[in-house]
């Protein structure tokens, strides 16, 4: 189960307009050993509400500090809450790093990396980027960052003085879709097509060993796209996803008008992939069974409260939850119960596998 | 950048990398696929354990043995990545006698039992050394096969572990084979003829039936490539011409 560790903010350095870097050090300093790419996962109460929010670490193995990059989002709760309010000296709760975002480094291996990074998608792919040239010194790394111009670029300083330090290992093109360059191929968006313009002149991707792409949805598809279309396969290619999918504040529960608890038979309205189906079930048969009773495709696996499978979210009325061993406190709270082991209590019931 | 959906991101192929972008019935379906992969392997492991001490010498314990080991551990793989969804993953490891196994003559087509996700074909008892060396042959080729799919699933860290699976898989397939040929050195034709007919169809079953719907839902997540039928007839190819190079036929 999620364990949270506390970790106290010793630094905010500010990069660009809206994007701050954090430098933490962790009460458990085993526990945040972590591996270039991979991401923290903090949380916060806003308005009683608890918010989870991934950020990458942006800082590399050997520098012997944990830092994270966050970009403010418009209308995001704890990124706008980190650039503004956060200061220095206060303590944030994170859970130990996680997520693939890398491969193995040797020091005796000379490889070809190519990085893409569109926007504060730099965050992990500047750990790596450190880490790699430190621990391989025969490798080399090109990187193809995607920015709105230049004022946006986070860590453009950082990256030309790792390019001094590492002279002649680490190139970077610098792709601004509105700042006009001297080469007109620099300006606009990382497409496919761009990608493909890229591998003709500036880079080599028939050399390429792995590829990593962190950026928007339709920054990623385009370059996967082009990556494979120039030979590379599916092994070779390494995504992280941009945390700008991160599902946002959810709706309050709505409160029964009649709490009645009387009857034997609960009125059950159940909503799945987009369509809502009302049922009347036994008050001792499962939310699950009476979905799966009247046809509809509830999914689950267990059914022993252990895998989650079956969540679904109650947003009118009451279930009791007779064992629940994979929903977290925070997850309970916002309404979410196993259905393969809530039973009806109120007289009527709302609950919603697509939230 | 442009706005995307996630919809039309996975329709397009694309790749989730996190617990944190997963959308609620993408989780679900994406736990149901993990949880058959861990139940039938955990299953699967569990009942060929019993098998290691009819292995005729010291070399086919060896083998049996090592896939009871390495199913085990690709069903932790898997488990681990569930964990990151907050699965508890002791407890499930426990949660239901991976050993259970119903009667030999049984007929429960495609379904699954009532207490995990392991495909049907794994409720079935193995009845001796050269019976359960059939079945992993047989199912050891499913396996193959389903693992291509399973490779480009949609759900990256959930690939990335497949792509370490799938050679262990293919692996235990090549090791049955090396016992069957054995075996059929040792005149056991007509038994290992009888084991096939037996599993033949059962190991067909667990690639499951007609789908439709369902299945234009999971491709449009990512996290299906193939209809089942399609698979099921390149597993068909595949084991009838295996079987035939030993000797052996394909029911029809």
């Amino acid at each position: 189960m999620a364990q949270f560790h506390n970790l106290k903010v010793t630094d905010i350095h500010r990069t660009i307009r809206d994007a701050v870097v954090l430098t933490l050090e962790p009460d458990d300093r085993t526990a945040f050993d972590f591996i270039q790419g991979q991401y923290l996962t903090f949380r916060r109460e806003f308005d009683g509400e608890e918010l989870r929010r991934s950020y990458s670490i942006c800082s590399g193995r050997a520098e012997d500090k944990l830092q994270v990059g966050i970009k403010r989002v418009e209308g995001g709760a704890f990124s706008t809450w980190a650039n503004e309010e956060l200061k220095v000296g206060e303590t944030l709760e994170a859970m130990a790093p996680m997520g693939g975002f890398h491969t193995p480094l040797d020091p005796g291996a000379e490889k070809q990396y190519l990085g893409f990074a569109g926007g504060s998608g730099i965050t992990p792919v500047l750990s790596i980027i450190k880490t790699t040239l430190e621990v391989e010194p025969k490798s080399t790394f090109t990187l193809v960052y995607a920015n709105k111009g230049v004022a946006t670029i986070m860590f453009r300083e950082e990256l030309e003085d790792l390019k001094n330090q590492y002279l002649g290992r680490l190139s970077v093109i610098h792709v601004l879709e509105q700042d006009a360059q001297e080469i007109d191929l620099f300006t606009g968006m990382v497409t496919e097509e761009k990608c493909a313009q890229l591998f003709r002149t500036w880079v080599d991707v028939e050399s390429i060993d792995t590829a990593f792409i962190c950026g928007p949805e339709p920054m990623m598809l385009g370059i996967a796209k082009a990556l494979r279309d120039h030979g590379l396969d599916d092994a070779q290619i390494k995504f992280e996803l941009f945390a700008s999918a991160q599902p946002g504040r959810l709706p309050k529960k709505a409160v029964s008008q009649e709490a009645g608890k009387t009857a034997n038979q609960a009125e059950v309205a159940i909503t799945l992939d987009g369509s809502t189906q009302t049922i009347s079930a036994a008050k001792d048969i499962t939310v699950l069974d009476a979905a799966r009773a009247n046809q509809m495709d509830a999914p689950y696996a267990c059914k022993a409260g252990v895998c989650s499978t079956c969540r679904c979210r109650v947003i009118e009325g009451e279930v009791e939850m007779v064992a629940n061993h994979a929903l977290e406190d925070y997850e309970v709270e916002k309404g979410y119960v196993l259905s393969c082991q809530s039973y009806p209590v109120t007289d009527r019931v709302v609950v919603d596998y697509d939230q | 950048m442009d706005d995307m959906s996630i919809q039309d991101y996975l329709e397009q192929g694309g790749k989730l990398t996190s617990p944190a972008n997963v959308p609620p019935r993408y989780r679900a379906e994406l736990m149901k696929l993990m949880a058959t992969f861990v139940d039938s392997e955990l299953a699967g492991a569990a009942g060929f354990a019993d098998t290691i001490n009819n292995g005729p010498g010291i070399k086919e314990r060896i083998a049996a043995a090592k896939i009871v080991l390495e199913k085990t551990d690709n069903a932790d793989k898997v488990l681990k990545l569930m964990g990151e969804f907050g699965v508890d993953q002791a407890r499930y490891a426990n949660h239901h006698p991976w050993t259970a196994r119903l009667e030999r003559a049984a007929d429960i087509g495609a379904t699954r039992s009532a207490h995990d996700m392991r495909l049907a074909v794994f409720n079935y008892p193995l009845e001796g050394w050269g019976d359960a060396v059939v079945m992993n042959l047989l199912m050891g080729h499913a396996a193959d096969v389903q693992m291509q799919d399973f490779k480009r699933v949609s759900y990256q860290p959930l690939a990335e572990a497949f792509r370490l699976i799938a050679p262990i898989e293919q692996r235990h397939a090549e090791l049955a084979e090396e016992g069957m040929v054995r075996l059929m050195a040792e005149d056991q034709g007509a038994a290992l003829q009888a084991s096939i007919d037996y599993w033949w169809p059962r190991v067909a079953a667990s690639f499951g039936s007609g789908e439709g719907n369902r299945y234009e839902a999971l491709r449009a997540m990512g996290l299906r490539h193939r209809p089942n039928a399609e698979i099921r007839a390149a597993w068909e190819e595949r084991a009838e011409s295996v079987l035939q190079g030993l000797g052996l036929t394909a029911p029809t």
